[in-house]
């Protein structure tokens, strides 16, 4: 199998990515945005998890919850990427062999993949239980797969920074 | 001695991390809320109710901040008392919690038809620019050393 590291020696060469790695702000502020999308989006989308599980917004049918706040996950989701995938590019190395950055990739495909199966399956029906307090069991098992990913997710992010592994 | 270092060194970013994800809850109850009062989040008829549930997200939420916060005071209790993003930080956290206990839960409680409809959306975009500054904040303690 081909590796990738000869690409990423090339990104980690280029002028731009040594000029911000070796600047004194472009990891805090890079890092400090990361961070403050992420909040912002997992908070939302765990919100509206504990209305999937039933722990919270029970009197308020589903959708007025998922709908409005839809755009806002999309949106942070987006900042979230765009930052992180800057952090990626500008220090490749320090990223590629770190364990937790693995752990956390892999983490973030399982939570695309629950979340757009969920979208196909479970959530095309919503009309019939929009307003059960108690949602099918799909859906709140969708949900709390939901809240533990993103909160693991968030973990194994943070504990990128110690690279004990490596 | 150096084992115990390490385990030190593991509970203390393990802590880190479990704080992010009680931040995280929190600043998303918070959200939730102020996107409503801004008029681009939940329709007006849902907001009481949804007010009410986010009050107890918070009320669960906020003592797991706590209890993963201030353990990391303790540890860095010189370093931080010292530094002033941390004081800019608790500035911040004192004034979000005064405002969000005080007329932010009063706003949020009331149906919207009683006051001109600047109230809410000024009101919900003070908190969400206090709820901000507050994690960017916490964030960026970790680099001003």
């Amino acid at each position: 199998m081909p590796s990738i590291l000869p690409a990423l020696e090339w990104l980690e060469g280029l002028a731009w990515t040594t000029a911000i790695r070796e600047s004194n702000l472009g990891y805090p502020i890079m890092e400090t945005s990361h961070v403050a999308c992420i909040v912002a989006f997992a908070g939302l989308v765990m919100v509206m998890d504990l209305r999937f599980v039933g722990l919270a917004f029970a009197h308020t049918p589903l959708t007025r919850i998922q709908r409005p706040l839809f755009r806002w996950q999309m949106a942070w989701f987006f900042l979230s990427s765009a930052t992180g995938l800057l952090l990626f590019v500008v220090d490749p190395l320090r990223y590629y062999g770190n364990i937790f950055f693995r752990v956390k990739l892999v983490l973030l495909a399982l939570a695309g993949l629950n979340a757009l199966g969920f979208h196909l399956a479970t959530f095309r029906s919503v009309a019939r239980w929009d307003e059960d307090r108690l949602v099918p069991a799909t859906a709140r098992l969708a949900g709390a797969a939901s809240l533990l990913l993103w909160s693991a997710i968030i973990v194994s992010g943070r504990l990128i920074a110690y690279n004990w592994f490596d | 001695m150096s084992q115990a270092y390490r385990e030190s060194l593991w509970l203390f970013a393990v802590t880190q991390a479990l704080h992010l994800v009680a931040v995280s809850g929190f600043v998303g109850a918070i959200l939730i809320v102020d996107l409503g009062l801004l008029g681009w989040g939940p329709a007006r008829q849902s907001r009481a109710g949804i007010a009410r549930s986010a009050q107890r997200i918070l009320l669960w939420t906020g003592p797991a901040v706590l209890v993963t916060g201030i353990p990391q005071f303790t540890t860095n209790a010189l370093r931080y008392y010292a530094s002033p993003v941390f004081a800019i930080k608790m500035g911040l956290l004192a004034a979000a919690l005064v405002f969000t206990v005080t007329l932010r839960r009063r706003v949020a409680a009331a149906d919207g038809d009683r006051m001109p409809s600047w109230v809410p959306k000024a009101v919900g975009a003070i908190s969400l620019a206090l709820w901000m500054g507050v994690t960017i904040g916490g964030r960026w303690i970790g680099f001003a050393e």
